[in-house]
């Protein structure tokens, strides 16, 4: 008679080594290359550890040398064209070639010409607007959030009423007060309008910080509170800053072509809103004139497509669970390939 | 029951700062509206018409009376005769725009939110997944896209070259409002290419919001233990994450109102749609400056009433606010 528990513990060890070795765990080196994970530390080791995070990220540096070559181009506007933005360069509605490489406007004016130098004022209320109402954003969420009690809850109320108050509409009251607003006007307008978004993050997040062990210990040494905040808090809120600041100049160059879209822009400036408000006006598009509108429409597209992919780097370090779930989806992959179940979680 | 008196104290209070903003920036701008007015007669009035110009827009008395009469006035709505379409008090052109505007945005930004949640949720189940790392990037940069050139492109290829879709109004000419169907369809056709700018420019930024709430509430112990019980995926994913994630989400709707209706009046321009922004970009024109005024006060207020209603819906939603 044969044993049978003999048979079956056989026959169960058999399938389990077969299942062992179909789902044999990966090796280090197999993992490493998996997940582009480099053998040694690399150059960008050497840099603070926040700025290494941006310069690996991809979108982040692509969004970066977007940004960058549009800066350059504007700046650097009379090196590519020699036309004069303000002047008749041509006949009008010229399709684009060889004399003038994007065509001209109704007016004659060339729009390569008017793109380039066009670059200048929008990026500049743009930024200009972007980086002031970070600035505001952080000095007003820094102090709500460090000093608390009756400084947070006014500022606290500020904010609230700044993220409350439609930022648009109330830019057309002031806008079409003064006669006729200039992008300075539009870019302070910009500014004081929206610091909203960043006070509130930053108020939230200096709150978590200030029970934190390095700042109870710098105040229990007696370290002056303006110390405090520049040394011990504000080095933390730099990508929080950067976020804000990202996203206030998205909004800030939309606003500015919408503005100048409607009309309520000074007519007379070279940006990109009042280009597509011409182009609106003359009927480009009705009368076939494509060239007239998308330049600039590519332009402020492209800006903000860059700057979105920065927000996204931004993001990805002030949120490290965003970055691991870019991880994970390989991880995935690359388990189904070596026929084991994908569920991970 | 509180928290609720809590914040209505608080949307008083900014409207009170809109109300008191909308008097003081014309008062503090060089020339208001009724000196400019009294300039461009060059001198030619007398002293009581000069007097009678300055009444009619409240700039007689001192600045505390003033004030207090044009909080009664705001209170009243009261907001003045229209300088364009002369005889029609602002306040009546105000809520005709309205209403049309209200049709736009009300069925843009509920399908962006629709459209986008769902987006979001699925992004962040499959994070990392093909649809995650192409589209959520896409959306969200679509949402950098100008209103202005998105409404003008799709005006030009479907209103002007394809001819699908009529070139400007909200409904057909000399078709009475009424609610049957053939009016309500109609205001829809008119609508879809509106409707349609608005959403390809606001849906991705709901996209983004959802997928990154949700990415962070994945990794939490509660939705772990759920899928320890072995309840099914979609359970997990609707009724623990989802549900848990749309909270903040609520609050930005009703913070993002006051933006889509920046973006309509972009569109309604573009489109020819008889909306707010549509007067409003006319009182531009015509500096009507009671007009222009009355439309912010306008819009704070359903920007308020727009977050009274999402605060409500958070009370709902969230049992921990029910107590505090």
């Amino acid at each position: 008679m044969t044993d049978v528990t003999q048979i079956r513990s056989a026959s169960l060890l058999d399938r389990l080594d077969e299942a062992a070795i179909a789902s044999a765990a990966p090796s280090q080196a197999e993992l490493m290359t998996e997940l582009r994970i480099k053998g040694r530390p690399g150059w960008t080791s050497r840099l603070p550890p926040s700025l290494a995070a941006f310069v690996t990220n991809p979108k982040g540096m692509a969004g970066v040398t977007i940004l960058l070559a549009m800066i350059l181009f504007s700046i650097f506007a009379p090196m590519f064209s020699e036309y004069n933005p303000h002047r008749r360069a041509g006949k009008p509605h010229v399709m684009p070639g060889y004399e003038h490489v994007l065509g001209t406007t109704r007016m004659g004016k060339d729009v390569f010409t008017q793109v380039a130098y066009g670059g200048r004022i929008s990026l500049a209320v743009g930024f200009g607007a972007g980086i002031a109402a970070a600035v505001i954003g952080l000095g007003i969420g820094i102090a709500a959030g460090y000093f608390g009690g009756k400084i947070d809850d006014i500022l606290t109320f500020f904010v609230n009423v700044v993220l409350v108050l439609p930022g648009l509409p109330l830019i057309i009251v002031i806008a079409s007060l003064v006669d006729s607003a200039g992008p300075l006007v539009i870019g302070i307008v910009l500014a004081l309008t929206g610091w909203g978004w960043p006070a509130r993050t930053i108020r939230t997040q200096t709150l978590s910080l200030r029970t934190r062990e390095f700042v109870l210990s710098a105040e229990l040494m007696g370290e002056k509170k303006w110390r405090i905040i520049f040394k011990e808090i504000f080095p933390n809120m730099l990508s929080f800053f950067m976020g804000g600041l990202v996203l206030g100049t998205i909004s800030a160059i939309l606003a500015e072509a919408a503005l100048s879209f409607i009309g309520l822009g000074d007519p007379n400036a070279v940006t990109w809103g009042t280009m597509l408000y011409w182009a609106q006006n003359n009927m480009a598009l009705q009368v076939g004139a494509w060239w007239e509108i998308w330049p600039p429409a590519i332009a402020i597209m492209l800006t903000g497509a860059a700057l979105v992919l920065v927000n996204f780097a931004v993001d990805e370090i002030t949120n490290p669970q965003l970055k691991a779930s870019r991880k994970i989806g390989r991880i995935k992959r690359f388990l189904k390939r070596r026929g084991r179940s994908a569920d991970v979680f | 029951m509180i928290y609720i008196l809590r914040r209505m104290a608080f949307y008083v209070a900014a409207f009170f700062v809109a109300v008191t903003l909308n008097f003081f920036i014309p008062r503090i701008m060089p020339g208001d509206p009724s000196a400019r007015i009294i300039a461009s007669f060059q001198g030619r009035l007398s002293d009581a018409q000069v007097e009678a110009i300055r009444a009619s827009y409240g700039t007689t008395g001192s600045l505390w009376e003033q004030y207090l009469g044009y909080v009664g006035q705001v209170l009243r709505m009261d907001f003045g005769i229209s300088t364009v379409q002369f005889p029609e008090p602002t306040s009546s052109l105000l809520f005709y725009g309205a209403t049309w505007t209200l049709v736009l945005v009300g069925i843009s930004i509920t399908l962006a939110f629709l459209i986008g949640t769902m987006m979001g949720i699925h992004a962040a189940w499959n994070r990392g997944g093909f649809f995650d790392s192409v589209f959520t990037p896409l959306n969200v940069m679509l949402n950098a896209f100008t209103p202005a050139v998105v409404a003008l492109l799709l005006f030009y290829a479907f209103s002007l070259q394809l001819q699908w879709f009529p070139l400007g109004r909200a409904h057909a000419m000399g078709l009475a409002p009424s609610f049957d169907l053939h009016f309500i369809g109609n205001v829809l056709y008119h609508a879809t290419l509106p409707v349609l700018s608005i959403l390809i420019v606001s849906f991705g930024g709901w996209h983004l919001g959802m997928r990154n709430v949700m990415i962070n509430l994945l990794n939490e112990d509660f939705v772990i233990l759920a899928r320890a019980k072995g309840l099914s995926d979609r359970r997990v994913r609707y009724r623990y994450v989802a549900r848990n994630a749309i909270m903040p989400q609520i609050t930005s709707l009703a913070l993002s109102v006051g933006f889509l209706l920046g973006g309509a009046l972009v569109t309604e321009q573009v489109f020819n749609y008889p909306g707010l922004g549509k007067f409003t970009v006319t009182a531009i024109e015509s500096r009507d400056y009671s007009f222009i005024q009355a439309q912010l006060l306008l819009l704070t207020m359903s920007v308020l009433v727009a977050n009274l209603l999402s605060d409500i819906a958070n009370v709902i939603l969230d049992p921990r606010l029910r107590k505090g």
